[in-house]
């Protein structure tokens, strides 16, 4: 029988794998992907509550949606900023861009 | 059934969330990327919310995956087609075991039988997203319109006169 | 009828005509000379309708004025005057050196460019002076005493291009204020058994004390009060050891030196103790001690001037001499003779350093072993010059004779013998002084380059004829005159008036002491027939140390150099090191240490700060989770 649980560790290992690529990658645009599967393991957590705790109000089923919006949002934002970022570098490299330091 | 729907697909996503972070194309993962997320989209029907499903299929791999197909050609270097990890990815994969324990042990702690999953149907879904949750989606449309004419001035190429 | 109640003016007047001249004086005639002597003048004149009311309103009597000045907490702090014969008598004697001092620098200092300068500072001297005289309370007095200071501090280094001058002035502005120390703790310390700062109040409980009533006075306090009131009255009237500064404060103009040096500030110490003397009634062992240091001081100053080559420190010497005579005086229980002998000199002082002043403005010097003769190009100056020396050696008729008859009558009476040896030694050889500077001065041959010189300017004159009438004739005062005047010695008392007292014997003695010094004088240095070389052979190890002024400058310094320039260096390398390296900038330091070590941490690489990020999100939520969850 699945329960809520199963869906929730399944949410948390997506999140944490997420977590793995945004800190271990070294393309920006890979990060970017990385930041998505983070915010699928986000929706699946909610829809998992929502649908299974919920059936008044539909909370869970609506900030997904939201979350999906924004962060559709966001991917369109970031990549134009990497865009930016490649003209201007030739790279998309986080390693080599590093002005703002000491 | 659902049990073995479920576990199949769950090994689907994770599998393909490991492809997005190990691979050393950036190509293939961004394809990862995309498996991972149908099968999100199949565990959103598990759990019978068949809407939201057609809805992450269509949004995540309809427009962000070609969005970021588009952005991958545009941003080639000479690092392509192997990119590897950068130096601090033992601490990722510190930080990563330990948030994945973390919350694991926290939804294994908290986890009351909730068994059993219920349809919602679409029509009440509409309705509560139209009135109770009015003033979140015009905000939300609002906020896309500010992404699209932001990331168009971000990446407007500037002629010179 | 003006009476006592305008005294209060007298002071005030100076006050204010000091800074009127500092802003008007160059646009006014006289370039302020004007204001400053019209003050003093007026204080003259009011000085004597203030001395007849008071003659005739019960002369002995004392009269308060007061005004609140402000309260802090309990203490009360009142400007206040009293008038009693003692400060009308000194009222009088400041009033008129002053006024005499003031027209004689008319003409001394005509040409000098900071003329207004010099009258403003002479003006607020002479305010500060009769506010110590007239103070009534401890507090008031102490200010003016500290403002008696400063104008001194002034006037000697008036001319301050001058390296001399400037080190004498600070000399004697640093001797004084370790005094006047003391002065203040003897203060504090009455304030704190009495309470109140007022000198009727603290002398009330001194009488008690010494009825042997119970008094707000302890024994012990009060003798150490009396202690310290008297350092501080060593500092300011030049008593040994702290009479260093004296000489140097010749540096200063020669009418300063008459006024301040001679006749008025270095009286204020005289006139302290006087003024506290109940207190040092109270604590009679006080006494012997300023009887003591008194002695000590007239000897040790009389052998000094004997050798001094200089006119004016042989003068200053004199004054020390004299000013010991007077603190003898009050120690021996001699009260009305100190405060009337204090006259006496003040005007023979003043007028013998006006006479010097005289010869310098006549021949440009000042070493007597460069005079000689002066008495054929200024007979005036020799004639004033002769007065005075003769008034202060004790000749009878003239005023010092008076006066020191009645200090000697008190040591006779009151103190054990060899203090009457001693002192007549003192006076023998304080004859002997004062004849030697005036035979080798303006006696004898005179040289060429000295008939150039001349006589004293108008200005200067008429002021030296003033003093030298007064120090002839006031001696007389110790006379009874009238019905409501007989003699000073009913006027200024310290229990009990008394009229005039004569001892023949003594007045014989100091007479033949006098005359016979001034006849050895003459034959030494006039006549020539007593060689003094086989005495200065024979005395010739003393005679060496009293040029070198006892040691004591010496010791002075080599004590700054060792132990006071030592310590404040010291301290000095405590607030460099300490305070400034280690304290303050070392804060600052380990601020830009620490700063240049933890700046490393912005590395620009944004994986880092998403670590960073990250490890706080989880740090967050373990804590919730325990805090929460576990509970």
């Amino acid at each position: 029988m699945v329960t809520l649980m199963h869906f929730q560790i399944v949410s948390a290992a997506l999140f944490s794998v997420g977590l793995y690529g945004v800190l271990a990658r070294r393309s920006a645009v890979l990060i970017l992907m990385s930041i998505e599967l983070m915010l699928n393991a986000v929706n699946l957590n909610l829809i998992a509550i929502a649908s299974f705790t919920d059936p008044e109000r539909f909370a869970g089923f609506i900030i997904a949606i939201f979350v999906i919006t924004v962060g559709a949002a966001e991917v369109g934002l970031a990549l134009a900023i990497v865009l930016r970022m490649f003209r201007n570098r030739a790279t998309v490299n986080i390693d080599e861009i590093e002005l703002m330091k000491w | 059934m659902s049990w073995f729907l479920f576990i199949l697909l769950s090994v689907m996503a994770i599998g393909g969330g490991l492809g997005v972070v190990a691979t050393r194309n950036v190509v293939h993962a961004c394809l990862f990327l995309l498996f991972s997320l149908l099968a999100v989209a199949g565990l959103y029907v598990v759990l019978l919310t068949e809407f939201l499903a057609l809805v992450q299929i269509f949004i995540y791999g309809g427009a962000i995956i070609i969005v970021l197909l588009f952005a991958i050609m545009l941003t080639r270097s000479k690092e392509y087609p192997s990119i590897s990890d950068n130096s601090q990815w033992p601490l990722a994969l510190v930080s990563g075991l330990a948030l994945f324990s973390l919350l694991t042990a926290t939804f294994v702690v908290n986890s009351s039988s909730f068994e059993e999953m219920h349809r919602v149907a679409l029509t009440d879904l509409g309705t509560t997203l139209f009135t109770d949750w009015a003033l979140p989606f015009e905000i939300a449309s609002l906020v896309l319109l500010l992404a699209l004419i932001g990331s168009i001035v971000i990446a407007k190429v500037e002629r010179r006169r | 009828m003006i009476g006592m109640e305008y005294a209060w003016l007298i002071p005030v007047l100076s006050f204010v005509a000091f800074p009127l001249i500092l802003l008007l004086g160059k646009f006014l005639p006289g370039k302020g000379s004007s204001i400053s002597i019209g003050a003093i003048g007026a204080g003259f004149i009011l000085f004597l309708f203030v001395m007849v009311d008071r003659l005739s309103n019960g002369a002995t009597e004392q009269a308060f004025f007061k005004i609140d000045w402000f309260t802090v907490g309990s203490v009360e702090l009142t400007w206040g005057f009293i008038i009693d014969p003692l400060s009308v008598s000194i009222l009088g004697l400041v009033t008129f050196v002053a006024l005499m001092v003031q027209i004689y620098s008319l003409s001394y200092m005509k040409d000098d460019p900071r003329f207004n300068w010099y009258f403003g500072i002479q003006a607020f001297f002479a305010g500060s002076m009769l506010t110590l005289v007239l103070a009534d309370n401890f507090l008031l007095l102490y200010i003016a005493w500290e403002l008696v200071g400063l104008c001194s501090y002034l006037l000697i280094g008036f001319w301050y291009e001058r390296k001399p001058a400037v080190e004498a002035a600070k000399k004697a502005f640093i001797t004084t204020r370790l005094a006047d120390v003391a002065l203040l703790v003897g203060i504090l310390l009455l304030y704190k058994q009495v309470g109140s700062f007022s000198m009727s109040e603290t002398f009330e409980q001194a009488e008690l004390l010494m009825a042997g009533a119970n008094s707000a006075l302890s024994s012990g306090t009060t003798l150490i009060a009396a202690l310290l009131l008297f350092v501080g009255a060593m500092g300011k009237s030049a008593q040994v050891p702290l009479h260093v500064w004296l000489p140097d404060a010749m540096e200063g103009p020669t009418p300063v030196s008459a006024l301040i040096h001679a006749a008025t500030m270095v009286a204020a110490g005289i006139f302290l103790v006087a003024r506290t003397f109940v207190i040092f009634e109270a604590a009679p062992d006080s006494l012997l001690i300023v009887a003591i240091v008194g002695l000590l001081t007239t000897l040790m100053a009389a052998s000094m001037a004997l050798v001094m080559t200089d006119l004016k420190q042989i003068l200053a010497y004199s004054t020390i001499s004299h000013l010991g005579l007077m603190m003898l005086s009050l120690g021996s229980f001699g009260y009305t003779a100190a405060i009337f002998h204090l006259m006496t000199h003040g005007f023979s002082k003043a007028l013998l350093f006006l006479a010097a002043g005289s010869v310098m403005h006549g021949i440009g010097r000042t070493d007597i072993r460069q005079m000689g003769g002066l008495i054929k190009v200024m007979p005036l100056t020799a004639l004033a010059f002769g007065i005075g020396a003769v008034s202060l050696g004790g000749i009878p008729i003239f005023a010092g004779f008076w006066s020191k008859d009645e200090i000697l009558l008190s040591v006779l009476d009151h103190r054990h013998p060899i203090f009457m040896i001693l002192v007549l030694v003192a006076v023998f050889m304080s004859a002997l002084y004062m004849a030697r500077a005036f035979f080798v001065a303006f006696m004898g041959e005179i040289s060429d380059e000295n008939r150039k010189g001349h006589e004293a300017p108008v200005f200067m004159a008429i002021p030296m004829i003033l003093l030298a009438i007064l120090a002839v004739t006031s001696g007389l005062l110790a006379l009874e005159w009238t019905d409501s005047f007989r003699g000073i010695g009913s006027f200024i008392f310290a229990h009990e008036g008394h009229g005039f007292e004569f001892n023949l014997m003594l007045g014989l003695g100091s007479t033949i002491l006098a005359t016979s010094a001034f006849i050895i004088a003459w034959l030494i240095y006039v006549k020539g027939s007593i060689s003094i070389s086989p005495f200065k052979r024979t005395f010739a190890p003393i005679i060496s140390i009293a040029e070198r002024k006892y040691y004591l400058d010496s010791a002075y310094q080599g004590f700054i150099d060792r132990v006071v320039l030592v310590f404040s260096s010291l301290v000095a390398k405590f607030d460099r090191v300490f305070v400034n390296d280690f304290a303050v900038n070392g804060v600052a330091e380990s601020v830009k240490r620490s700063a240049f070590t933890l700046r490393h941490h912005v590395t620009g690489l944004i994986y880092n700060y998403a670590f960073v990020m990250v490890v706080g999100a989880i740090v967050l939520v373990a804590a919730w989770w325990a805090i929460a969850v576990k509970g």
